[in-house]
């Protein structure tokens, strides 16, 4: 029994695992279409992400309309939760409902709408039509993480910061802001995140002019899988390892420092 | 004559629900006063009113003749010490401190060598730089401390600022506090529910009950001569006795059950023929095999013995009134449960309340 | 001046109404105008008229296509429940070091991009690819089709969201206090029984998280069925961007897409007067 625990364990965590991790090799394949194992290793998808345009143009697109769209985001969002977390108020309940909506619709169903919607507008085929429409979709996870912060968040410090002579405005910035700071970056990350995996929307709304990363990625594997796209899997999923193991090493890191060891005692 | 602290009418609703009802009280200038009571009884919402950051329904506060209800809490010039001591965890324990001076536009060098002076004054020489989660519980308290007296405020509010100590260390804190605040002359309240703080560091005590002051005395006085009867349930244990005053002039009422009684003064002009609450504390009552002279005795069955070691607490009945008598532990081998035994007082011990 | 503003705002409450008021007009204006704008179109393109409605309620492809997307969403959703509820239950309940790697190991998965994983699955089951070399390896010569089929993007449906089946039986099951499970041993409840009664229902509301949010994510599922599945058997999502792009009867895809919403709505509303929809991505 023990031994077939052991081996189902072992079958799922190959299955979720491997996935991930064949796009690496397949990144130094020499061969020119799908191959596993690869024929030869080399460098050369790597040389050719790097110096093809029509890789590295929706590249820098996806990374202008992500950081625009974690800001706008961020401007939209940071008050509202305040008010959400913070104010009761007739209302409350659909406001906070309101704001998970966009996570409940699907995304095709927001592709549709926004292909014709900006398109109206004269906004499709722009990276502002991109960022409009992602900012929608980057809402309701930047407010579910920080209104999870906010909600955490003790009021009895702003009330010693007022007590102790600080105006609302500066226990804001002094105390308010600079506690939130982990959530707030989360929040803002995760926005990032969002606006620059999303796939379906930038694949109907991006066209040539503002096409995004994930929509060049798309159209690459449905027309020729050029092999380039193992390169720019092997970069996310670098990207991702590091992300997930930042907070994680520096938490030990902390954790391990020698922080009560100062004996105050000896300081006299 | 007006005193430092004056509360004036103080009332609060929250809808229909009255939170404090005409809360009225003067503090002097220096004095440490503990607002005692259950948890609702409306002791913390009228710190909070103090502080700014609850606005009262009615009524008035006045620091030093002048009122400071219109006054936003950062413009009151008050320092509070909150129950979970609220410290910024993003600042180290010497700028906690300095926070205050800060804001007041002291520089960061001036400041910061002031709040280590404060720091040094609580007991924490050299833990400025460390931040409040590298801090025992107890150190966090004395920062919390140092950072609300630091800006020499005009009062110290401290909302049950031991709750959440073991009780060694609340022991101490108790002494600590009361030393600083007499070194520095600050006029405190203290918000607590536990009565023996409040006993062992007050110059006065409020008892609040119901959005209601009880009664505000010196703690001795509380304690001998409550003048309700929930005064002298709360505050330490009692035997009470319901009876009627049969001659006020000569003082003596008489129960039902254990006869006539002789008492001791009573602040309130009693009647004849007025029904009364008769308080006598357990440590008050004598318990012997027979009954002694020139004491008030009665008989009473012995239920339960619960023995505490240097003390022990006799449970019984005396007649159908239920009677607790605290008595030394050596005493004690004298009775045995289920046995009769006869209990006495002095008529000194036996206070009235009115009902 | 400062205070006396905030008391003015307090007393009329105004202050919640004004920090919402920026978002709430910027999803009025770029969230709900273009869902209506879709049931619009639904209604009146190419003319005014239910026809669009009419087709795909009535049209026998459009039939198929809803009765196939439910399938694979109930299929996907069962398997992702069949891998992700054994390996919550060892994350949650192995020795630190393997929960740490499994759980490093799920992350990552959760944070890679579908495309991503998309485009692994397409290595892994390709023609010149490893699964098919182990085949061969194992001497089955007549090796079938596994790429652009019915397998191959349901596989990979699996595995691109049983990361959300996992984590979210994992955060129930990791609050479990190990003395409810003591004490129901002391009281008798062991192996299957103890499972049965006392573990699984523990669980379930992770379980129905989980479920939830796989079938709702899997039922609008685009990329994933459109690179990897079969053309002949297509998911609603694709079905849609058919319309769209090569068509443009954004009439009939519209009317699709909204159908697709009402019954994510209904599954969504069910799952929120029981739990609270906050609960579902939190």
């Amino acid at each position: 029994m023990n031994t077939f625990k052991r081996w189902a364990g072992i079958l799922v965590t190959v299955f979720i695992a491997a996935p991930l991790v064949i796009v690496v090799p397949m990144s130094f394949s020499s061969a020119s279409s799908l191959q596993f194992p690869p024929p030869g290793y080399w460098l050369g998808y790597y040389r050719a992400y790097f110096t093809d345009l029509d890789w590295l143009i929706p590249t820098w697109n996806s990374i202008v309309i992500a950081s625009a769209t974690t800001l706008l985001t961020m401007l939209l969002v940071v008050p509202a939760t305040f008010a959400l977390v913070r104010h009761k108020f007739r209302g409350k309940g659909v406001a906070d409902l309101m704001m998970l909506m966009p996570l409940a619709v699907p995304h095709i169903v927001m592709a549709v709408g926004y292909y014709s919607y900006l398109g109206d507008l004269g906004l499709v085929h722009s990276h502002m039509g991109v960022i409009l429409a992602h900012t929608c979709l980057s809402v309701p996870i930047a407010f579910l993480v920080l209104s999870a912060n906010l909600k955490g968040f003790d009021r009895n410090l702003e009330r010693a910061a007022l007590s102790l002579g600080a105006s609302p405005t500066k226990t804001f910035i002094h105390i308010t802001l600079p506690i939130l700071r982990p959530g707030l970056i989360i929040s803002a990350l995760f926005a990032f995140i969002q606006s620059f995996d999303e796939t379906v929307v930038a694949i109907f709304i991006s066209g040539r002019d503002a096409e995004t990363l994930p929509r060049k990625m798309f159209d690459s594997i449905r027309q020729e899988a050029d092999p380039v796209i193992a390169v720019i899997s092997t970069l996310l999923f670098f990207l991702v390892l590091v992300g997930i193991a930042t907070p994680y090493f520096i938490s030990t890191l902390r954790s391990r420092a020698p922080t009560p060891s100062r004996s105050p005692a000896g300081a006299h | 004559m007006t005193s430092y602290l004056e509360l004036s009418n103080i009332t609060k609703a929250y809808g229909n629900f009255t939170a404090l009802d005409n809360v009225s009280l003067s503090v002097e200038k220096g004095e440490f006063v503990t607002f005692l009571g259950p948890s609702g009884s409306g002791k913390t919402t009228t710190l909070m009113i103090v502080a700014g950051f609850e606005k009262a329904s009615g009524g008035s506060v006045r620091v030093g003749g002048r009122s400071i209800s219109e006054l936003a809490p950062h413009e009151r010039n008050i320092g509070i010490v909150f129950q979970n001591y609220a410290l910024f965890p993003h600042k180290t324990a010497a700028e906690n401190v300095y926070f205050p001076l800060q804001m007041r536009g002291v520089n960061r060098a001036k400041g910061l060598r002031q709040a280590e002076d404060m720091l040094s004054l609580v007991g924490l020489k050299g833990f400025g730089h460390r931040h409040p989660k590298e801090l025992s519980g107890g150190q966090q308290q004395r920062v919390a401390l140092a950072r609300a007296l630091v800006f020499e405020p005009s009062l110290l509010l401290l909302d049950e600022p031991l709750g959440a100590l073991d009780k060694n260390l609340r022991e101490q804190m108790q002494i600590e506090i009361k030393r600083i605040q007499r070194s520095l002359g600050v006029t405190t309240i203290f918000v607590t529910h536990d009565q023996s703080e409040a006993m062992s560091m007050s110059d006065r005590i409020v008892v609040f009950d119901k959005g209601r002051i009880e009664q505000c005395a010196a703690p001795l006085d509380i304690y001998h001569s409550p003048q309700t009867s929930f005064v002298a349930s709360f505050i330490g244990e009692s035997n009470l006795i319901p009876a009627t005053v049969t001659n006020a002039a000569a003082r003596i009422a008489n129960s039902p059950v254990l006869g006539s009684f002789d008492y001791a003064g009573s602040d309130n002009a009693l009647a004849d023929g007025q029904e009364v609450t008769l308080l006598i504390r357990p440590e008050h009552i004598k318990l012997s095999r027979n009954p002694i002279e020139d004491r008030k005795s009665a008989r009473m069955t012995v239920e339960t013995i619960v023995n505490y070691g240097d003390n022990a607490l006799v449970i019984g009945r005396a007649g159908d009134i239920p009677m607790r008598v605290r008595v030394l532990g050596a005493d004690v081998v004298i009775i045995k449960e289920g046995e009769e035994c006869c209990i006495s007082w002095t008529p000194d011990s036996v206070f009235v309340i009115t009902r | 001046m400062g205070s006396s503003l905030s008391r003015l705002t307090e007393r009329t409450n105004v202050w919640p109404w004004l920090l919402l008021a920026p978002l709430g007009i910027y999803m009025l204006v770029f969230f709900v105008v273009p869902l209506v704008d879709v049931a619009i179109m639904s209604v009146t393109d190419p003319r005014v008229s239910l026809v669009n409605y009419q087709r795909v309620l009535t049209g026998a492809l459009y039939q198929r296509v809803f009765l196939n997307t439910f399938l694979t969403a109930a299929f996907v959703t069962v398997c992702c429940l069949a891998v992700g509820y054994p390996l919550a239950y060892l994350m949650a309940h192995s020795k630190p070091r393997t929960a740490m790697l499994i759980l490093l190991l799920v992350t990552m998965s959760f944070w890679t991009s579908f495309l991503v994983r998309t485009y692994s699955w397409m290595v892994l089951l390709g023609n010149n690819g490893p699964l098919i070399a182990l085949l061969q390896m194992i001497g089955i010569d007549d090796t079938p089709q596994l790429l652009f089929t019915r397998f191959s993007s349901t596989l990979a449906m699996v595995h691109i969201l049983a990361p959300y089946m996992i984590m979210n039986i994992f955060s129930v099951m990791k609050k479990i206090d190990p003395a409810l499970i003591r004490s129901a041993e002391s009281l008798g409840a062991r192996g299957w029984s103890l499972f049965r009664h006392v573990y699984l229902p523990l669980t379930a509301p992770g379980i129905a998280n989980g479920c939830v949010l796989v079938f709702v994510i899997c039922l609008g599922f685009y990329v994933t069925p459109v690179l990897l599945g079969s053309p002949r058997e297509q998911m609603i999502a694709g079905l849609i961007g058919h319309q769209i792009d090569e068509f443009l009867a954004f009439g009939m895809g519209s009317a699709m897409a909204m159908v697709l919403l009402l019954i994510t709505f209904v599954i969504l509303a069910i799952y929120h007067r029981r739990f609270g929809l906050d609960k579902l991505w939190g």
